[in-house]
């Protein structure tokens, strides 16, 4: 298949099953930025949120002849996988954050993070979308979605009822919905 | 099933976020199988946390790509080894000074023949066996995949339990200390085991060459628990658990300290009292 800007789902999948260099090009150029925003999110490590990446790559290079497209889109998928590694990443060595409060020297080296970080204006505009939510909306959908908390931990963490945090989480994403929309 | 209330309660919002337990989540999968309805607002929701996956993009460093690229076509080598293992058909010199020519011939042509069909019938089988080798080490694979996302939730589920049995969380407002400056942060605060845990709640970005510190209040003393980095500061609500234990504390308090960070708290910005249970 040759190379084209853009693929259609169907044929981004048919094309990784190709497993050739042009194929992975595509797939990295494409998706790369969303799934290391998503690991660092979560881990808030660039070193462990590299070596995250990487699994997340392998992960979907070797999986990908076991996606199945009736069970959702090839995009959901990859951000499942990537979200799924970073929070088990995260549970499973108690690496909660031992890096968010950091000794003097890892800071220095933090302070780069930002510069590297090249942004579209694309970008730029969710994020002020994102940030105009509530703050207890932005909590509980951070929670859920970086650190991996169901509704019960996060209603008992916030000290909120549980139909709340649902009610809540319904709120943030609504208004997510409707302001992408425009 | 009410469709509309269903809608309304936020649970599809939690099954895309993966907010649900197990059994939630195969319930609402089995009401998406059975109720066309939701699927449509599956759909939006989906593309709405894709969006906000989007908003967080971040470039990886250059050097990624290349070096990803290095351990995926390792992998694949080891997957299609590129030597040939088929049988090689075996020539055949034919003897010169033949007395019955044709007989030999025949025999010649039926030996040749023989050997063909037989590398062919091996050759086929090989392939056929390299297929079912591949397909059961691809078997194995998923298989150890699942068995590694079980492991995580039983790991998980441990987690929830002991964090429900832990009574004694209590929550530290810490308030602004500083006259018109409003700030605020929280920490979760685990007497009973000392795990900590810090929310941003508002908190200006530090300016330059200066950060902010974490310190407890133990004994009338402030003790260290380490500079805060910025992009904790930029990320509001973000829930952090610190990495050190807090036994015995008193109040909590952040202050604004020169890079790095001091051996004593210099301006203090906000403050919170451990209420005595």
């Amino acid at each position: 298949m040759p190379i084209a800007a853009t693929y259609s789902e169907e044929e981004l999948v048919m094309l990784l099953k190709q497993q050739s260099r042009d194929a992975f090009n595509y797939l990295y150029r494409q998706y790369s930025a969303v799934l290391y925003g998503i690991v660092n999110k979560v881990v808030y490590d660039e070193q462990i949120a590299q070596d995250v990446l990487q699994e997340v790559f392998v992960k979907i290079w070797h999986n990908i002849p076991q996606y199945n497209p009736e069970k959702g889109r090839i995009y959901t998928w990859m951000i499942n996988i990537a979200r799924n590694a970073a929070i088990d990443k995260l549970r499973s060595k108690g690496e909660i954050m031992k890096s968010k409060i950091q000794t003097g020297e890892d800071v220095v080296n933090n302070v780069h993070v930002g510069m590297k970080t090249e942004q579209s204006t694309d970008t730029i505009g969710l994020k002020k979308i994102v940030s105009e939510l509530k703050p207890e909306y932005q909590t509980i959908v951070n929670l859920a979605y970086f650190k991996g908390y169901t509704l019960d931990e996060i209603s008992k963490t916030l000290e909120i009822p549980l139909g709340t945090v649902k009610t809540r989480m319904r709120s943030a994403i609504n208004l997510l919905r409707q302001k992408f929309n425009n | 099933m009410n469709i509309q209330e269903y809608i309304e309660s936020g649970i599809l919002e939690a099954y895309i976020l993966g907010a649900l337990s197990t059994e939630e989540h195969a319930e609402v999968a089995a009401n998406i199988a059975m109720y066309p309805e939701l699927i449509a607002e599956i759909a939006a929701i989906e593309a709405a946390m894709q969006k906000f996956a989007e908003s967080n993009a971040e470039q990886p460093p250059v050097h990624m790509e290349e070096q990803i690229w290095q351990v995926l076509s390792k992998d694949n080598q080891a997957q299609t080894p590129l030597t040939d293992h088929r049988p090689q058909a075996k020539a055949i010199v034919l003897p010169r000074q033949a007395h019955d020519v044709q007989w030999q011939r025949a025999a010649i042509w039926i030996a040749l023949v023989g050997s063909l069909a037989t590398n062919y019938i091996l050759w086929n089988q090989k392939s056929q066996s390299d297929q079912q080798v591949a397909l059961s080490r691809s078997q194995a694979d998923s298989m150890q995949v699942q068995h590694q996302k079980l492991t995580a939730t039983v790991a998980s589920f441990q987690k929830v339990k002991d964090m429900m049995a832990d009574t004694s969380m209590q929550t530290i407002v810490m308030q602004t200390v500083i006259k018109d400056k409003p700030m605020a942060a929280t920490i979760y605060w685990s007497k009973a085991k000392g795990d900590t845990y810090l929310m941003v709640d508002k908190m200006p970005m530090p300016p330059a060459g200066k950060q902010y510190q974490m310190w407890m209040i133990k004994d009338g003393k402030p003790v260290d628990m380490g500079v805060i980095p910025n992009d904790m500061i930029a990320s509001v609500n973000g829930m952090n658990k610190l990495p050190m234990l807090a036994t015995g504390s008193q109040a909590f308090a952040i202050s604004l300290e020169k890079e790095g960070g001091n051996p004593t708290p210099t301006q203090v910005c906000v403050l919170g009292k451990v209420a005595a249970i």
